[in-house]
């Protein structure tokens, strides 16, 4: 008990000290708020400045409007790549490996990004080198180079970076969450895509240049340690011959994509915890009930004392992270999420526990406590806006950007003093709104104790891939589709006529297969086009994997029952049916599909969701002798080619009864059949039997 | 100190001001010690009414005690719960509520202790014996009332964080309500109350979940953190499960005792305060904490390595590769050479990284170098992380990272290289003074792990003084195959049809 004594004893003591609350606190001192000078140069750009001589550095911003939102739905990502290789493509007078070394050398950057709904070039500098970081600035912002090499190189990273794009939990619930809520078929939730990607070429990025980068367009704030005077006569001279035009720029789009409610989920097999996001569409800065809003998302999950962290964090211990913010945006709206993170057993129990705090304070007025806290708050962190006098510069920069009054903050700031219980719950119940909700779950769903449909809301699969690129199709020409239809015409015949082929229903395959140096009994039913089991009999057990054209299962030995299929391994199984000989021999009747020729003998098939197969005849019989498909292996796509031979009759069609596959050029296996029949009757019920 | 000023004033003039910084910092720089031991940084800036808080413990995660690793780490979580003034309905009540939970956990463990001859059902008994006592003390909590205290009173950035060596509890103030600072980090110092321990150390759990168990990288740095150090408990990343599981309020109170005497607690203070009115309430306030001896030393030293060391953990993501070398504590002679390297290798665009394995040979996807990982206090490890390009794999950067090292050690190093990256820490020094709390956490540092605040100025000297030879020796010194310790993430796809 002794260590009990130091905890609790000293408590005894009485402290001489005044408890907080006796204290008694002076006037605060008064804010400075910095003289920003504004002008506009003769051609048309306009300047910001701020002296603020603390520390012997120099730093600007040009704003330009424009965006990603602005970029072609064909195009996606081609202002990204723009903005991106806008500095490392380099200048006329130098390279970008040139202008890093330049700039390093003095501890100075200039950099170029882009977001949204703004792009911008910076530069940040030694007060003693700002006429040298200035040229090139300058240099970049009005014509950049955009070399090849530079725009390759950005290409690549992006390819490399989209085939992570699914690795973090939490990345991925962010994204899933904003894209589903704005639609992933609008501006505002399109991802870069391989396709998107390859087809930007350098003269787009010239034309993004040229179309956006124009004086009218640019607004440039400097700020450090400088002379206001001197600084503008710099600008003045810098910028004199910089006069290019163009139209306005395009309005943004708006937000219209009505998100369908309910719970979409990612299933991710190596995670033990659960991203989630709850919510839809926030709203705007310039909404009258915005500083309501404000309050009342602090109140619910904005501190380390809201309801949300009270309740989920603190009380439950549920999660680690837990919050909600009333997303606003300047133009457009911004989201409205209550989101973080908890271990997978707990989801349906923390979604449950959102849900209740969400009716309680749609259904019940705040506490005055609760009103006045996040209004003192707001009060007396009110100076922090102003403890660096930088942010005061950015902030009216902004506000003129986006067209806000230059007084928002202090609008805002009376506003929210104003705001009322009343004002809480009304808002509350006017702008959110629960039959609206997305919910977004990232988790492994295998731990999941409770099920997700015992929140009885309708369940979508997000599906957790990236779009393979097209794989790379042959040029077809309306020869070489005639010749392909003739190839496959001679394949069909040559199995049995297409009548036979379109009479089997189901196959069920009794093979012997060696994979390298394992053997392997397995047994395969195929209700046809897209329904399979397969068993498999492998030295520490039977395998069974069993897919109903959506989803499948896999039962593995030592797996506590049967598991859902990842989306990898569902992917394998498409591609798999789409290789499936009896159906690939039909594609000249199916909807979306191209057969092609590629050779004197060979075709290949293609489908619009980008799978593609090559089938090789052999001129001897007629048959397809190989069947070759692009799959993706541990070190990146490969070549896998079957080898047909051994071909007998079953029910009128032929087939092979023996298959030797290559991968990579390697042999890989081989598969012996020791019986196939035909239209079995086997039904769906078997297929997926547990 | 007039040396070091003059080296500073004129041979490195070309580059800048770094004397005239220090002198007019020193200046504004007041440094006290309690007669308990807590010492005190101040330093006036009165450019707005604001102060930032830094109070920076000399003690961590390195620390814990066997059998209780994240120890250290529960007092980051512990300080929202407040003292006996906040946090509590009625500390009275509160207090005997809380021994009695200690008492029933008690019993539990005596219980368990039994292993295999333990009787199941007093098991059970006991265990809802400890939670009813956790209930009955939950009743008593007034939620977050401390947190609630400092934002409503206008706090901003108020957190506190474990490394390693140090824990640091820090935020922010409107400048007239400095003296609230004190009434409440005073009293939570000298008596924090363990109040709501096991559902924070749920959270603490929930936190593991989070930055190791389902994270990619977080395993990967765990694997190579416990390969890399055998012995020292660097090796200790964010604490095991299962002792975070059993982690016990007693165990704490234990700890606190030991480490968070005041001679091993160091305040800085940086903004719109008058220095003298701040020695006032820091005798009014942490005067009266008693003092004690300083903790243990920390002996266990990692014996040296004797061959390359290989590890590898198979995840669903996409591969990632870390190469970690020991290398000297930060106080030792080499560790501004070894800064210098790891610029020339990874500093900005310019770093050999980007232009040869990004941009070059386009193997990697992001490549980057720490000097001190994963802290400076003891001997610790020089780490490259790389991240593979689509189609390229983790030997191909290994392989090229090799062959970059050997070249290095063979051909001269680039003098412009030095000479800029000399430059880029520089001028990136000068740019962190800008913030009060960029600043008072940087003194505070420096006072603790180098053994004054004034290094942080005078670091900058030391750098000056590196040469393109001094880097040649750290690279041969240190960056050996037989040094270092070498982490594969490998993805594994789920096995399938």
């Amino acid at each position: 008990m002794r260590t009990l004594l130091t905890l609790f004893a000293v408590a005894g003591i009485a402290f001489s000290q005044p408890a907080y609350k006796q204290l008694k606190y002076p006037k605060l001192g008064e804010v400075k708020i910095p003289d920003i000078e504004t002008f506009t140069l003769p051609n048309g750009i306009k300047v910001f400045l701020l002296e603020n001589h603390n520390l012997p550095l120099i730093n600007g911003i040009a704003l330009v409007r424009t965006g990603t939102l602005l970029e072609p739905a064909d195009k996606t990502g081609v202002h990204v790549i723009a903005a991106g290789t806008m500095r490392t493509g380099g200048t006329k007078a130098k390279t970008g490996d040139q202008l890093d070394e330049q700039l390093e050398a003095i501890a100075a950057g200039v950099e170029s990004s882009i977001d949204e709904t703004l792009a911008s070039v910076s530069f940040n500098c030694l007060k003693e080198n700002i006429d040298e970081v200035l040229g090139v600035f300058f240099d970049v912002l009005t014509a950049p180079e955009f070399r090849q090499n530079k725009i390759d190189l950005l290409k690549m990273q992006y390819r490399s970076a989209i085939g992570r794009r699914y690795d973090d939990a939490g990345e991925v619930n962010n994204a899933e969450f904003s894209d589903t809520v704005y639609g992933k078929d609008t501006p505002f939730g399109r991802s870069i895509e391989y396709e998107t990607l390859d087809r930007i070429q350098r003269e787009d990025l010239l034309a993004f240049h040229k179309r956006y980068y124009f004086p009218a367009n640019v607004r440039l704030a400097i700020q450090g340690d400088f002379d206001k005077a001197a600084m503008r006569a710099r600008l003045e001279q810098i910028f004199a011959n910089w006069t290019v035009q163009q139209p306005p720029v395009p309005e943004f789009p708006k937000v219209t994509h009505v998100a369908k409610p309910g719970i979409y989920v990612g299933d991710k097999k190596e995670v033990n915890q659960t991203s989630f996001s709850v919510g839809h569409l926030g709203g705007l800065l310039s909404d009258k009930d915005y500083p309501a809003l404000e309050v009342l998302s602090d109140i619910l999950g904005g501190s380390f004392d809201s309801r949300l962290f009270r309740k989920v964090r603190t009380e439950m211990g549920l999660a680690y992270s837990v919050g909600a913010g009333w997303g606003a945006g300047y133009l457009n709206p911004g989201l409205f999420r209550v989101s973080g993170s908890t271990k997978s057993e707990s989801t349906v129990l923390t979604f449950q526990t959102i849900q209740q705090e969400i009716n309680r304070i749609r259904t019940e007025l705040v506490t005055d406590q609760e009103l006045n806290d996040a209004k003192e708050k707001v009060v007396n962190s009110f100076v922090f806006n102003f403890d660096r006098p930088s942010k005061t510069l950015s902030r009216l920069f902004r506000y003129g950007y986006y067209g806000y009054p230059k007084d928002f903050l202090f609008t805002y700031q009376k506003a929210l003093a104003a705001v009322t219980k009343e004002d809480i719950l009304r808002v509350a119940k006017q702008y959110i709104q629960p039959e609206k909700f997305v919910y977004v779950a990232i988790t492994n769903t295998d731990q999941l104790k409770t099920p997700l449909t015992d929140l009885k809301l309708p369940i979508t699969q997000l599906e957790l891939k990236v779009k393979e690129p097209k794989k790379v199709v042959s040029a077809a020409d309306p020869a070489s589709l005639a010749k392909g239809k003739a190839i496959l015409a001679r394949m069909q015949q040559a199995m049995g006529g297409v009548e036979k082929l379109a009479e089997i229903k189901d196959v069920v395959m009794s093979n012997k297969a060696e994979l390298g140096p394992m053997k392997v009994n397995q047994k395969v039913q195929l209700l046809l086009p897209d329904k399979v089991r397969q068993e498999q009999e492998l030295p520490f057990g039977k395998v069974i994997a069993a897919f109903d054209g959506k989803s499948g299962f896999l039962v593995a030995p030592g797996a506590p029952g049967p598991q859902p299929m990842p989306a990898p391994v569902l992917k394998q199984v498409g591609d798999e049916l789409f290789a499936t000989l009896v159906t690939l021999l039909q594609s000249d009747t199916m909807a979306g599909r191209t057969v092609n020729a590629i050779g004197d003998n060979r075709i290949e098939i293609t489908a619009g969701g980008g799978e593609a197969a090559k089938l090789e005849l052999d001129p001897a019989t007629g048959l397809p002798a190989k069947l070759i498909v692009e799959a993706m292996g541990p070190q990146g796509k490969m070549e896998v080619e079957r080898q047909f031979s051994d071909w007998k009759d079953v029910n009128g069609v032929k087939f092979p009864f023996k298959t030797v596959i290559l991968q990579g050029g390697k042999a890989a296996g081989t598969t012996i059949s020791e019986t196939i029949t035909t239209n079995t009757g086997v039904s769906i019920e078997e297929i997926m039997k547990k | 100190m007039s040396f070091r000023n003059l080296t500073c004033l004129g041979l490195l003039a070309p580059v800048l001001l770094c004397a005239q910084s220090l002198a007019d910092f020193e200046k504004r720089v007041t440094e006290f010690t309690l007669k308990n031991g807590m010492h005190f940084l101040v330093m006036e800036r009165h450019d707005s009414p604001t102060v930032a808080f830094h109070a920076h413990v000399n003690v961590g995660a390195a620390n814990d005690p066997a059998n209780a690793s994240s120890t250290a780490h529960m007092f980051e979580h512990m300080i929202g719960k407040g003292t006996a003034s906040l946090g509590s309905k009625n500390f009275a009540m509160e207090q005997k509520a809380l021994a009695a939970v200690e008492e029933a956990y008690d019993k539990l463990e005596e219980e368990r202790r039994k292993e295999r001859r333990a009787d199941k059902t007093q098991i059970e008994r006991l265990e809802a014996g400890l939670k009813k006592a956790i209930e009955e003390a939950d009743k008593y909590v007034e939620q977050n009332a401390f947190t609630r205290e400092i934002e409503k009173s206008g706090g901003v950035g108020f957190n506190a964080s474990t490394g390693l060596d140090t824990t640091n509890y820090f935020y922010s103030l409107p400048s007239n309500r400095t003296e609230l600072w004190f009434a409440l980090q005073s009293e939570w110092f000298r008596q924090p109350v363990f109040r709501e321990f096991y559902k924070e150390r749920d959270v603490v759990r929930e936190e593991r979940r989070m930055r190791v168990e389902s994270s990619a990288q977080g395993k990967l740095i765990e694997a190579l953190l416990t390969t890399a150090f055998a012995a020292h408990p660097y090796r200790n990343f964010i604490g095991w499960a299962s002792d975070i599981e059993n982690l016990r309020a007693k165990g704490a109170a234990e700890f606190h005792k030991t480490y968070y005497v005041p001679a091993n607690i160091t305040i800085s203070i940086v903004g719109d305060v008058n220095t003298a009115q701040v020695k006032q309430w820091a005798e009014k306030y942490f005067g009266p904490i008693p003092a004690g001896p300083l903790p243990p030393r920390l002996y266990t030293t990692e014996p040296p390595q004797n061959g390359e060391k290989r590890v590898t953990v198979d995840t669903e993501a996409q591969p990632f590769i870390a190469i970690a070398y020991h290398r000297p504590e930060g106080t030792h002679p080499d560790d501004p050479a070894i800064a210098v390297l790891d610029g020339i290798l990874s500093g900005g665009r310019t770093g050999k990284l980007n232009r040869e394995l990004v941009e070059e040979k386009k193997l990697a996807l992001g490549a980057d170098t720490g000097a001190t990982f994963p802290s400076g206090k003891y001997p610790n490890l020089f780490i490259v992380f790389m991240v593979p390009n689509a189609g390229k794999t983790v030997e191909d950067l290994e392989k090229a990272w090799d062959e970059l090292i050997e070249k290095m050690k063979k051909e001269p190093i680039d003098e412009a290289a030095v000479k800029r990256v000399k430059t880029k820490l520089r001028a990136g020094f000068i740019a962190g003074l800008d913030s009060n709390s960029g600043l008072a956490r940087q003194m505070a540092e420096a006072h603790v792990a180098l053994g004054s605040w004034k290094k942080v100025f005078t670091e900058l000297e030391e750098l000056e003084k590196v040469t393109s030879a001094d880097v040649k020796r750290v690279l041969n010194t240190y960056l050996t195959k037989k040094n270092r310790t070498v982490a594969y993430s490998i993805q594994v796809k789920p096995e399938g049809k």
